[in-house]
């Protein structure tokens, strides 16, 4: 067994046999700028429409692309299950097999390890996750708020 | 009417060449990124937060300043260990007194400087770091490498302005004269326009570092090295000869390098492989600092309180363990009872364990623009924009101080600087405080 799968496989222990996972993939999310993210949130438009169609995207590796079937959009899972969020699908030469991409914004931040390993900086880059493709709606910034994260509130 | 010599308040690159010309069909900023000119149009943007907001029923209602001031201060003297979280567009002056709140309120105080760059700073603690100012790097350097930064996305300017394309004192053909390398598990765009691209593979930074120390020292690294790092060992030594064999080499550490497993370990890997380097040229090494003053809060916390980052006050003297007493962990720990936020979107960028506690929690937040953290707050206080409507100091990415003058007043008759804000918000907790001692 290779370094990588040795790595990801402790992440995974509940998809390590395959049992149950058809049609998922184990990966590491790499989280990070994009010129277009930058424009929109720094110009105020964070609860948008534009900032949903740049930001809400998953950037896939086109052989893991093919691999789940050629997915408009795809569910992303943090490996305990506790978190998950739908977002658009999209196949990218720039990445390997088992990499996927998200430009940095709340839809990535959702499936984020929030180990520091004590550093106080959490997994923004490399962190494991799941994914699998999914018919469910992509849901806006603001209502990623209102239904994640406003218990007690609102 | 034509403003020339502004600073943008984007990203670490602090570029002071600004021109912003005020017209009747809006406002035109010259030599901006694009990111910075949607900042700039943020002046008479429809997204402005233009009044105090207050959370009645579960609706965000605008309200008076005293009023929003007076419950913003009910909230924090009466929390038991608030968090602080200063973000970083904004400037020195108003880091400075969130710092001097948390001191008083015996709260923490942390800053998104933990967040971007934090286990860099942890790096330098641990190795020391051999740097040099963009200037320097601008005029000397023939050999540039991105290491798990990607600058044509995050710090648009970077490359243009300071490390490839402009012409320096002893590279006067710019480009022509500097080799560029990107260190990078992903082919983005920096990468598509270096002269070699490493591509490793993710989470392992220290490793590939590690193996280019041992070759540095004249050893083999050890075999498994190329399929853990999936970078050929023919090609770790192609990368060393170009870095062995330039007259000035600089290193512009990313994310990748800061965000990944390893973390400071990864920073302080690559500060000794720098410092190594130095036997055979001039090499030096700094973070690519994205956001706008991050430097600031490290320059700041640490000539007030000696700590760079992550200040926990609660015994009445500075404390610093990364891990405990940080943002991050103090959210997911659920160890905080009540949060300021200055100038930053926690909700978005932190992960869901911290956002939803955020949801939990009584919070304050100061900010120009509607977000995801504007959303969940509990009181809303309008934000000034530094180096528009204020006068202030940034740090740039080099950790150079950039005074910046605005070239217009704050909108807003109840503030002049969201340093004033947090100073009105310290005396009126101040205030309570005492007459409740
Ligand atoms: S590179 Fe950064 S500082 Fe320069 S104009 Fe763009 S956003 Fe502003």
């Amino acid at each position: 067994m290779g370094f990588m799968e040795a790595t990801l496989s402790q992440y995974f222990l509940n998809c390590s046999s395959g049992e149950g996972c058809e049609g998922m993939r184990e990966v590491l999310l790499n989280t990070g700028s994009t010129i277009e993210e930058g424009r929109l949130a720094k110009g105020g438009n964070k609860l948008g429409p534009e900032y949903v169609e740049e930001c809400a995207v998953c950037e896939i590796s086109h052989v893991d692309y093919a691999e789940l079937g050629f997915p408009d959009r795809v569910r992303i899972w943090t490996p305990d299950r506790k978190h998950s969020v739908a977002v658009h699908a999209r196949p990218a030469r720039s990445l390997q097999p088992g990499q996927i991409f998200m430009p940095r914004a709340i839809w990535s931040n959702l499936v984020v390890d929030p180990d520091t390993f004590s550093t106080g900086s959490p997994l923004y880059k490399g962190s494991p996750v799941i994914i699998e493709p999914t018919q469910e709606d992509v849901l806006s910034a603001a209502e990623i708020v209102r239904r994640h994260y406003s218990r007690g509130k609102r | 009417m034509m403003f020339r010599n502004l600073v943008c308040p984007v990203c670490g690159a602090s570029c002071d060449d600004i021109q912003v010309e005020m017209t009747a069909e809006g406002i035109v900023a010259k030599n901006a990124c694009k990111m910075g000119n949607a900042k700039f149009q943020e002046l008479a943007s429809p997204h402005r937060i233009r009044q105090p907001l207050i959370c009645q029923g579960g609706e965000m209602l605008p309200s008076g300043w005293e009023e929003a001031l007076d419950r913003a201060a009910d909230i924090l003297a009466s929390s038991s260990r608030p968090l602080i979280f200063i973000g970083s567009e904004t400037s020195c002056e108003a880091m400075e007194v969130g710092l001097h709140l948390g001191e008083y309120l015996g709260g923490v105080v942390d800053s998104n400087s933990t967040v971007c760059h934090g286990p860099t700073a942890m790096g330098i603690q641990e190795a020391g770091r051999v740097g040099a100012t963009a200037g320097q790097s601008k005029n000397r350097a023939d050999l540039t490498v991105y290491w798990g930064s990607n600058p044509l996305e995050s710090m648009p300017r970077h490359m243009s302005r300071y490390a490839v394309y402009p012409r320096g004192y002893w590279t006067r053909r710019g480009r022509f004269d500097r080799t560029v390398i990107t260190v990078d598990p992903r082919r983005s765009l920096t990468a598509e326009n270096s002269d070699l691209h490493i591509q490793l593979n993710p989470n392992t930074d220290f490793e590939l570092l590690s193996a280019l120390l041992a070759l540095l020292h004249g050893q083999q690294p050890h075999p498994s090295a190329e399929e853990v790092t999936g970078v050929a060992i023919r090609q770790m030594e192609e990368m060393l000869e170009l870095m062995k064999g330039c007259n000035y080499g600089v290193i512009y550490a990313g994310l990748g390098m800061a965000s990944s497993y390893g973390k400071h370990r990864n920073a302080e890997m690559a500060f000794h492989l720098v410092q190594e380097l130095n036997n055979h040229t001039k090499f030096v090494i700094g973070a690519l600092r994205g956001h706008c003053n991050v430097a600031g809060f490290n320059q700041v916390a640490s000539y007030l309180y000696g700590y760079p980052f992550g200040l926990d006050f609660s015994r009445g003297y500075p404390r610093y363990n990364p891990g405990e007493f940080t943002a991050v962990d103090l959210l997911r720990e659920r160890d905080v009872d009540a949060a300021l936020v200055v100038c930053a979107d926690l909700v978005s960028h932190f992960p869901a364990d911290c956002a939803s506690y955020l949801g939990e929690i009584p919070m304050i937040c100061i900010d120009i623009a509607s977000c995801p953290t504007t959303m969940l707050s509990d009181v809303v206080l309008p934000g000034v924009i530094d180096a528009m409507e204020c006068d202030g100091t940034f740090y740039r990415l080099d950790d150079v101080p950039i005074y910046f003058q605005p070239f217009t007043a704050s909108p807003f008759p109840f503030t002049a600087s969201n340093q004033h804000t947090l100073q009105q918000l310290m005396e009126r907790v101040r205030g309570r405080k005492e007459a409740g001692s």
